[in-house]
């Protein structure tokens, strides 16, 4: 069976390493074989927000966006905290780019528990 | 090298990780036991192909450098 990585972002567009780093990590983990899902919690939600990433650039690595599209489509999964989105009034339907699926606290329970690792940035 | 490529793969100038997405589309490419040579200029290449084919199990099957260039020859294996 696939090893299954599990890699949690917590900070936004404020941090743009922190923000980077995981998706750059995520990216070469899909292409070593390992199924991927990242979840986006806290103001991290934001970086899978419409018109967001195009934004976000850390020295010495691809801009976010470029990141962002690479990874999904390698078949990356996103999973975006729900009370996170919606302390943030945003619209969980409209306000996400396509595949970031809003969902709460069971769905990344059971992401965490039947992952290979957790990744926390 | 007496290794003869069945491709080219030139990713000098990019940044980690888009030398190995862009190695793992284009192994992805060949016929099984053809080679891919994929030219790299960060240095970061060295270990970043030896884990890549150690994990996804193609085989890594010489490496070089010339200059500021570092050369691999990659053979998909399945």
């Amino acid at each position: 069976m696939a090893e299954k990585l599990a890699i949690v972002c917590m900070s936004g567009p404020e941090d743009p390493e922190r923000a980077t780093i995981p998706f750059v990590l995520a990216a070469a983990a899909l292409a070593s074989d390992v199924e991927v899902t990242m979840g986006f919690q806290g103001n991290g939600v934001m970086l899978v927000k419409q018109g967001c990433a195009e934004h976000v650039f850390a020295a010495g690595f691809p801009a976010l966006k470029e990141l962002i599209d690479a990874y999904i489509e390698a078949g990356g999964k996103m999973y975006v905290c729900g009370p996170c989105v919606n302390s943030r009034k945003l619209d969980p339907q409209k306000d996400f780019i396509p595949g970031a699926t809003v969902v709460n606290a069971a769905t990344f329970v059971k992401l965490f528990t039947e992952a290979t690792n957790v990744l926390n940035y | 090298m007496s290794v003869t490529p069945d491709q080219i793969l030139d990713c000098s100038g990019l940044a980690c990780p888009m030398p190995i997405l862009k190695t793992k589309k284009a192994v992805d490419a060949l016929q099984i036991g053809q080679v891919l040579k994929m030219i790299a200029t960060d240095p970061g290449s060295s270990s970043d192909i030896a884990a890549w084919t150690q994990k996804t199990g193609h085989e890594l099957v010489a490496s070089e450098q010339e200059g500021d260039k570092f050369i691999f020859y990659i053979r998909r294996t399945k």
